[in-house]
């Protein structure tokens, strides 16, 4: 009998601790960022047409020895680019608001992708379709601007 | 409690519990919103008129709601609609609906741009309208959109971003709805899992 209490004691104190631990709300992570330097990878853009607004979706390892901050974003595919994050409100409702300077501790990354943040493109110039590449460039406090060509690509 | 006494009133509970999880995956969703006699008139992406719930009566709809100036959350949506597409084994029965609450700058030819750039194929129907009907038809399945203007661009009244509903809905062939889901994050799964019920 005891054995059986304890047993579901266990039992239900495990599937709680699961059911914390998987949710994980950070946007950063720290596997598998290469030391050394601040690399860019997996970018990619939705389509859109001509004056619609886009979306960038990147990740960012920081693997320099010291912190990094995000502090701008710019494309020359649209009028004006701004770092946005999508959020849920109380009401389950969802919307997106601008998003100040992201930090990127050091060997850690920040990951831009769907639903969360995102470089919104505003006023496409042109129309960008699957196959052609936009550009991108970033604002670090301490690496400087980087710029990159990332694939238009529908999400899968 | 002994042992004895204590076993036959675990093994009860757990009858009833699997009993009552095999009731539940066995029936079908209750009717949410019956639009069976409603009628919306809309427009489709070619301009015509669609009447909506009546036109897409006798097949299963898949319907979701979005602006396509909404670079984010929306596309997420759609791509979540056409993972459900995708996962279904037969298609035949089914049409995929979404229905635009921005009909000011969500004109039919929009529209039509939006269907052509993410690639969605000849059983997704991307519907507008005049605002009245929309906005009916909106209410009338508690989608809430609201316009939010953006600080810096104050001046100009077309560049507005939305605070929306998150809501996919699963109407029957009589025109009833019958599920609902998170749009962005629902595992396709579920909705296909509905589908099979309602066929
Ligand atoms: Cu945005």
């Amino acid at each position: 009998m005891t054995l059986l209490k304890h047993f579901l004691l266990v039992l239900i104190v495990g599937s709680i601790a699961i059911g914390c631990s998987s949710k994980s709300s950070s946007q950063k992570e720290n596997k598998n960022v290469v030391l050394g330097k601040l690399e860019l990878s997996n970018g990619w853009a939705r389509p859109a047409s001509q004056g619609q607004n886009g979306a960038v979706y990147l990740t960012i390892a920081n693997g320099t020895a010291s912190d990094d901050t995000l502090l701008n974003v710019q494309s020359d595919a649209a009028d004006r680019a701004e770092l946005h994050e999508s959020y849920k409100d109380e009401n389950s409702t969802v919307g997106m608001r601008p998003v100040d300077r992201q930090p990127i501790p050091e060997s850690e990354k920040l990951l831009l992708k769907p639903g969360g943040l995102h470089i919104m493109l505003m006023n496409l110039k042109r129309d960008i379709a699957v196959g052609d590449s936009v550009s991108v460039s970033l604002e670090f406090a301490q690496v400087g601007t980087r710029t990159l060509q990332v694939p238009v690509k529908i999400q899968e | 409690m002994s042992n004895n006494s204590f076993t036959p009133t675990l093994q009860a509970l757990c009858t009833a519990l699997l009993l009552s999880l095999a009731i539940l995956a066995c029936s079908k969703p209750e009717t949410i919103k019956d639009l069976s006699d409603a009628s919306y008139k809309l427009l489709n992406t070619d301009s015509s008129t669609v009447d909506f719930p009546q036109d897409y009566k006798g097949n299963i709809s898949v319907v979701s709601f979005i602006y396509t100036h909404c670079p984010d959350v929306c596309p997420v949506i759609t791509a979540n609609m056409k993972n459900i597409q995708s996962g279904l084994e037969d298609t035949s029965d089914i049409q995929f609906i979404e229905i635009s609450f921005d009909p000011q700058r969500d004109t039919p030819q929009v529209l039509k741009e939006y269907k052509k750039f993410f690639q969605l194929n000849s059983q997704f129907s991307l519907l507008t309208g005049e605002p009245a009907p929309v906005d009916s038809l909106l209410s009338q399945l508690n989608i809430v959109a609201k316009k939010i203007q953006p600080d810096s661009l104050q001046q100009d009244s077309s560049k507005y971003d939305m605070i929306h509903s998150n809501k996919i809905y699963l109407m029957d062939k009589a025109g009833k709805i019958r599920a609902e889901y998170p749009a962005s994050n629902v595992p396709p799964k579920n909705v296909i899992e509905d589908i099979q019920k309602l066929r």
